[in-house]
């Protein structure tokens, strides 16, 4: 018993630690990146994609170097259904409606829907080698390409049309000159030593936090007598995954609603090409055969089911988020209780 | 009677139907009309604090944007339109602009289902117990 509570607030903590820890790294990092010159767009752009999907990639890198490869991909697989069925059901039930708009969703939804077809391709295959990993960093590279084009479209976009004639009002001023300057590219200045600093402990703290995740997932499934895929799958996907849920629910109550859905869309991207894909270049991935049969496919449909959701009025609705609540539920049920 | 000073507040939604209400009503009536967004800086713990910056950028630029429309809007022989951009917890922040600038008329929508009221709470509901000025709700309903 006291080994359970003992690893429980181990994973608690470890949990703190790595989305501080993320948070920390990409902050500084972005700073490190206008002092070379970098242009903010794409910075700004990078630093969501990666944000809140940095404890996935950390906890799936860990697992891989600790030769628990399986709890990886079950973080991975695992978090991108519990982001789509599990995080956009919470916040289309709690909010009432989350919209979407049609560019943002054929680009990120298809996008989701191919790296998860991807995935699946390369599973078939027995395991995740070296090249399915250079494929997937690729793909991801395209994509962030295309996100930063777009980015910048909008923003020269916005300049013209709405900060300028906004510029003109006395109330707006500061605010509008604040925007103008977020959209102009980033003048490079010198490093500091502390952001050096912050930088290495927002990396060390997420490399020890993601080891501690992981640890604690190992030893709970042994506790408990369940296969580490599992624990992968359910717990520790779930918790990488609470900044997804507090970005996507926050910003749909605020009204952001491109915001959060893309940040889940997006974050299911970067969870396999990334996740599964840098890890692979280490190490063959292999590939459980209820992961291929069972969880892959839960993870396709879901991704179809909620792009169909939206598609119907651009939109998800309370019944929709009902409808992904209880397909989740479904699913974990199935997996915890008949397949496992 | 005739208000002299009217602060209108919107969040975006449903405004073309509460300005079109809104202009039936002052049309003819030589009044200012203050224009409020208030952008809502509040975030859960755990945000990390790009996501914070780039949420109230998000805000401040859709609000400009509901400025401009409202600006459109409220347009009339005899009225003056003033736009107005606040950060804050928008409830509070409606209450203060109405005591600073001294309006004799808060004119906000409402509508919310009984589950939404529940599980997000209401802004009009605690301006109206706050507000030190007569207030019209217009009733606003969903598409």
């Amino acid at each position: 018993m006291l080994d359970i509570i003992i690893n429980v607030a181990i994973l608690a903590i470890s949990l703190i630690i790595v989305i501080k820890s993320a948070d920390i790294f990409v902050d500084n990092l972005v700073a490190i990146g206008a002092a070379f010159g970098i242009s903010e767009i794409i910075l700004g752009v990078t630093a969501s994609a990666i944000g809140t999907s940095l404890p996935e990639f950390g906890s799936a890198m860990i697992a891989t170097f600790t030769h628990s490869p399986d709890i990886g991909v079950g973080v991975v697989i695992g978090s991108n259904i519990w982001n789509i069925a599990g995080i956009l059901g919470i916040t289309a039930t709690y909010v009432g409606l989350v919209r979407s708009n049609p560019r943002g969703i054929a680009r990120d939804g298809a996008v989701t829907l191919i790296t998860a077809l991807i995935l699946v391709a390369f599973m078939f295959m027995g395991s995740i080698n070296k090249f399915a990993g250079i494929i997937m960093i690729a793909v991801y590279g395209v994509y962030l390409w295309i996100l930063v084009k777009d980015q910048k479209k909008e923003s020269r976009k916005n300049n013209t049309k709405i900060i300028e004639e906004l510029n003109n009002k006395e109330e707006n001023s500061k605010e509008s000159a604040e925007s103008s300057k977020n959209v102009k590219s980033s003048k490079s200045s010198k490093i500091s030593k502390k952001t050096i600093i912050w930088t290495l402990v927002g990396l060390t703290g997420l490399i020890v936090g993601c080891r501690l995740l992981v640890y604690s997932g190992v030893e709970l499934a042994t506790i408990a007598g369940v296969p580490t895929m599992i624990m992968g799958l359910f717990t520790l996907a779930i918790g990488t995954s609470i900044p997804e849920l507090v970005v996507t629910l926050s910003s749909a109550m605020k009204g952001l609603h491109d915001l959060s859905i893309g940040n889940i869309l997006g974050s299911n991207t970067f969870n396999i090409m990334i996740g599964i894909g840098v890890p692979a270049l280490f190490m063959d991935i292999p590939v459980e055969p209820l992961s291929l049969s069972f969880d892959a496919p839960v993870m396709i449909l879901v991704t179809l089911m909620v792009l169909l959701l939206i598609k119907r009025g651009m939109k998800l609705t309370r019944t929709d988020g009902i409808i992904l609540l209880a397909t989740y539920i479904g699913y974990a049920i199935l997996r915890l209780f008949v397949l496992n | 009677m005739v208000y002299q000073k009217i602060l209108v507040t919107s969040a975006g939604e449903y405004l073309d139907q509460m300005a079109k209400e809104v202009m039936e009503l002052i049309a003819d009536w030589n009044t200012e009309v203050i224009g409020l967004y208030v952008v809502e800086t509040s975030t859960p713990i755990l945000t990390s604090r790009k996501i914070k910056e780039m949420m109230k950028k998000e805000l401040t630029e859709k609000g400009k944007k509901i400025l401009l429309d409202m600006e459109e809007k409220f347009k009339g022989p005899n009225i003056k339109f003033k736009p107005l951009l606040k950060e804050g917890k928008p409830a509070d922040e409606i209450v203060k602009i109405a005591e600073e600038e001294g309006v004799d008329l808060l004119i906000m929508g409402t509508g919310k289902s009984m589950v939404d009221k529940y599980l997000l709470g209401s802004v009009s509901e605690k301006v109206v117990h706050t507000s030190p000025c007569t207030v019209l709700l217009i009733r606003t309903s969903k598409e």
